[in-house]
């Protein structure tokens, strides 16, 4: 175990609790604003974990995107419809809430039991990487190449949402009559 | 690879994955709702960027980015559902509004 | 040629029936009639070019079978569905289309107006076809599917008037009866495959001599045939069927009642005689049933009121008559008399069905009488047909009933019992034909006629009813002639069963059975014409049909009921039909559980969805 090793391990373990711990605290805030901020941190370990796995443009993108402008917006939506209403943290039909729990803790087993039993296998070695995997230029190269249409697609996926947002918080607008349109 | 093995990342990120998946079926306020979703598609992420590095092909990235695009868009409209619910004065809560019509 | 005509008289009324059932409502009610009509009497040509084919054969070659297809063939068994055309199904086969015909033509008189014309037409073709079809069988499987069609055809006939709840019991009695029948047919058949290794007529009856003389097998045989002739022909003891069966329209009674069908039992016998020479003792049998039952009967019928139970109970006993005949081994004469009685007992019901139908359904003939001036063509007609059924000269029955008399004569013992038996039955025949002549024609119209008749506005019955009543009173009178004793025999010729007397024996026991025929018609004269004597009162028993019916109902029917009652409360009711509502109800309960998934919570659903992705996920984890 060299030194690299452990600090390795350090850092990794401190971005899984960072990581599951913010995780647990999102769904378990009755306040909507705790939540964003615990999501928040949630990102920030993430983009940690994607530095150790060599994937610095993702993690970059995911502070800059993810962390900086859709929390934001989610921040200012929270603000705007406020955060401390009376609104049960759960109910529904009496089977819901087991039943969500029992649902969600089989699946994380039963994948839990699939990593497990690929862990000596499979997932023991991984390649080897060169200096320049996960960074912008390399990325920007598949996508301009490889997946060029995944780009073209996104963009407008993007723009349908951006349409879609404008209308969806348009105002009725009146006309001089004051009738309502 | 220095540090834990990729089934370690793979785990944290089902573990990330489940917990969304619960948040999204106990929780009534949908700004929650969104917040644990958005949970669950990092979870998603994560395990995508390990295989990345796991087979040393950086598709799993581009897919990564892709979902994160996505994942934004599909924020934006969310938000904009809540922003309108909030405007004509519904209430926000997920299990009031069952029925698709109203 | 033959064959042709043999499968285009079977097959004329069968296309009648289709023709008619699937142009349903398209069709008039009197198209119908005339459709029926005409399929019959196409079914009638084509009979008579099979005869006349058939007779330009010399003698002993008039023998034709035609196949259609093979229908089983095992190594074991090999059955075909085959026509069989020679004399004894010539015969019946012109008696069936030709009596047929006119009967159908009469029904489309007497059933004008009737909502339900369509329908009865399709079940009249029906019948005739499945009547066809028995007496043109090669084999006993083919016998056996047309015996079962014509107790279909009977069945549904019986009970046409569908809102009549008498018409439906009667219904149902004469198909229960017959399915006693059908059952005992059963067993002989499968007797016959067991020990003849076939069913076709031809050879069966050429090796009837390797079953045995009085083996067990032989003897259940033919009794088994017996059984079933007894239950078609409505002998003692399974007659009980046939005067409820009155319940039909009118032709219908006359059809099958009196013509055709209650006549198969005895043309099988006739058919199957071989098997009963092998089994002599079930021949005797043969004769004594006919014997007790034409005197019953004929007992019967003299205290009857109903002018069609009248009817029905001298078919029965002159039925007795042929069995009678058949039991003797007279066959030539049995057959002789099966055609001339085809003649006058038709002629007999639609006569009365002229009558019932000119006093608007009235059926008891103590509320008839006097109706010779009104309708004196119906009279005539019935004069005719009651005279042929007593067996007076020169008509029909006068050569065919004497004929059997007189061969009863001459055999020994038992056969002069059979005899004496025959005789008496000639006196009560003349009693109860003439006692209805008289009630319906003579003496003075009674009230309810008079208003009856006045509604009907004179004329005696509408063209298609007068008509076919006409030709079978010309037939009564003359078709006796076709066998007149020393001087030639045609019939008994072209059967190739002989069997006569010497003439003058003959004419001497003829002469005897006419002037008791002759006494019978003068008492009934003096009583109910001339009124110079007053009647004798009906015996209780006689009254009671000689209590059969009563028997019946407490041996057999009433413990059925008991026991159907007994089960539907026992047991369909607990087990079966709880066991049937625990599965609606639990499908009900189901359906609301399953509905409760729907309940338009989002969240639900992705509790779905998830429960759903682990159950599949655990799925691949146990079968990797």
């Amino acid at each position: 175990m060299s030194a690299g090793n452990i600090l390795v391990w350090i850092v990794w373990f401190a971005a899984a609790v960072g990581c599951i711990g913010s995780a647990l605290a999102v769904v378990a805030f009755r306040n909507a604003l705790f939540s964003a901020l615990a999501l928040i941190g949630n990102l920030i370990s993430l983009a940690v974990f994607y530095l150790l796995l060599s994937a610095e443009f993702v993690a970059a993108a995911q502070v800059l995107i993810y962390a900086g402008a859709v929390m934001v917006m989610f921040l200012f939506v929270i603000a705007y419809v406020g955060w401390d209403k009376d609104i049960a943290w759960t109910g529904g039909p009496s089977w819901q809430t087991l039943g969500g729990v029992v649902a969600a803790a089989a699946l994380l087993t039963e994948l839990l039991v699939v990593i497990a039993l690929g862990a000596s296998n499979e997932l023991a070695h991984s390649n080897h990487v060169s200096a320049d995997f996960g960074s912008p230029a390399s990325i920007g190269r598949l996508f301009m190449s490889n997946h060029l249409l995944a780009f073209e697609v996104i963009s407008v996926v993007l723009l349908v949402a951006a349409i879609g947002g404008v209308i969806l918080g348009a105002q009725k607008r009146r006309d001089r009559k004051g009738v309502k349109r | 690879m220095l540090g834990p093995g990729i089934a370690w990342y793979l785990a944290a990120g089902s573990a990330v994955f489940a917990i969304g998946m619960a948040g999204v079926m106990l929780r009534r306020n949908p700004l929650i709702m969104l917040l644990s979703l958005e949970l669950m598609l990092n979870g998603a992420n994560l395990v995508l960027i390990a295989f990345a590095r796991r087979h040393g092909s950086l598709d799993g990235q581009v897919f990564a980015l892709a979902v994160m695009a996505v994942a934004a868009a599909e924020v934006v409209v969310g938000l904009g559902l809540v922003v309108a619910m909030a405007r004509r004065k519904i209430e926000i809560d997920a299990d009031l509004l069952s029925r698709l019509r109203k | 040629m033959i064959a042709a005509a043999a499968w285009v008289c079977l097959l004329a009324p069968l296309v009648g029936v289709l023709a008619i059932a699937l142009s349903g409502n398209r069709l008039s009610r009197r198209a119908a009639g005339y459709l029926a009509t005409s399929s019959t009497a196409v079914a009638f040509a084509a009979a008579i070019v099979a005869f006349a084919l058939t007779l330009s054969h010399a003698a002993g070659n008039r023998r034709t079978t035609t196949t259609a297809f093979s229908w089983i063939e095992t190594h074991a068994l090999n059955v075909k569905l085959d026509l069989f055309v020679d004399p004894l199904s010539l015969v019946m086969m012109l008696v069936v289309s030709g009596v047929g015909t006119l009967i159908v033509a009469y029904s489309i008189g007497y059933m004008d107006g009737e909502d339900e014309e369509r329908r009865y037409f399709a079940y009249i073709a029906f019948f005739v076809f499945s009547m066809l079809l028995l007496v043109e069988a090669a084999n006993f499987l083919v016998l056996l599917v047309g015996w079962g069609l014509v107790g279909l055809s009977s069945y549904l006939l019986i009970g046409f008037w569908q809102d009549r709840p008498s018409a439906i019991a009667a219904a149902k009695k004469a198909f229960v009866m017959n399915a006693i029948g059908d059952a005992a047919m059963v067993l002989a058949i499968f007797l016959l495959i067991q020990h003849a290794g076939t069913l076709d007529f031809v050879p069966v009856f050429a090796n009837a001599g390797l079953l045995g003389m009085n083996t067990w097998v032989v003897n259940i045989i033919a009794a088994s045939l017996l059984v079933g002739a007894v239950a078609k022909s409505a002998q003692i003891p399974l007659h009980t069927w046939l005067p409820d069966a009155m319940e039909g329209p009118t032709p219908v009674s006359a059809l099958i009642h009196a013509a055709t069908m209650v006549t198969a039992g005895v043309y099988l016998i006739v058919r199957t005689h071989p098997l009963f020479e092998q089994a002599p003792h079930v021949q005797q049998t043969v004769a004594g049933i006919g014997a007790v039952t034409l005197l019953a009967t004929g007992a019967i019928a003299l205290v009857q009121t109903d002018i069609k139970r009248v009817i029905a109970y001298s078919t029965m006993s002159q039925i007795g008559y042929m069995f009678l005949a058949a039991g003797i081994g007279a066959y030539g004469a049995a057959m002789f008399h099966l055609v001339t009685h085809a003649f006058f007992k038709a002629l007999l019901f639609l006569a009365a069905g002229v009558v019932i139908h000119a006093l608007g359904g009235e059926q008891d003939m103590r509320k008839m009488g006097g109706l010779r001036k009104r309708m004196p063509r119906t009279f005539i007609a019935m004069l005719i047909g009651a005279g042929a059924l007593a067996g007076l000269p020169p008509l029909a029955g006068f050569f065919s009933k004497d004929a059997i008399v007189a061969l009863a004569f001459s055999g020994g013992v038992y056969d002069k019992m059979l005899f004496a038996a025959a005789l008496v039955g000639v006196l009560l025949t003349a009693l109860y034909s003439f006692r209805m002549l008289f009630l319906v024609f003579s003496g003075e119209e009674s009230k309810e006629t008079h208003k009856q008749l006045a509604k009907h506005r004179g004329g005696e019955g509408p063209g298609w009813m007068m008509w076919p009543v006409a030709v079978l009173a010309l037939l009564a009178l003359v078709g006796g002639w076709l066998q007149i004793p020393g001087a030639w025999h045609l019939f008994s010729d072209f059967l190739g069963r002989g069997g006569s007397l010497a003439v003058t024996r003959e004419w001497l026991l003829s002469a005897v059975s006419v002037a008791v025929a002759l006494g019978g018609v003068w008492i009934t004269w003096t009583i109910y014409s001339a009124r110079t004597q007053k009647a004798p009162r009906a015996p209780k028993a006689l009254v009671e049909k000689l209590y059969f019916d009563r028997a019946y109902d407490l041996l057999f029917y009433r413990p059925a009921v008991l026991l159907a009652h007994r089960l539907a409360s026992l047991f369909e009711q607990q087990v079966i039909e709880r066991s049937v509502e625990e599965v609606g109800t639990g499908a009900l309960r189901g359906g609301r559980v399953a509905a409760a998934i729907q309940n338009g919570l989002a969240r639900s659903y992705v509790l779905l969805v998830a429960a759903g992705a682990s159950l599949v996920l655990l799925l691949f984890l146990i079968f990797r």
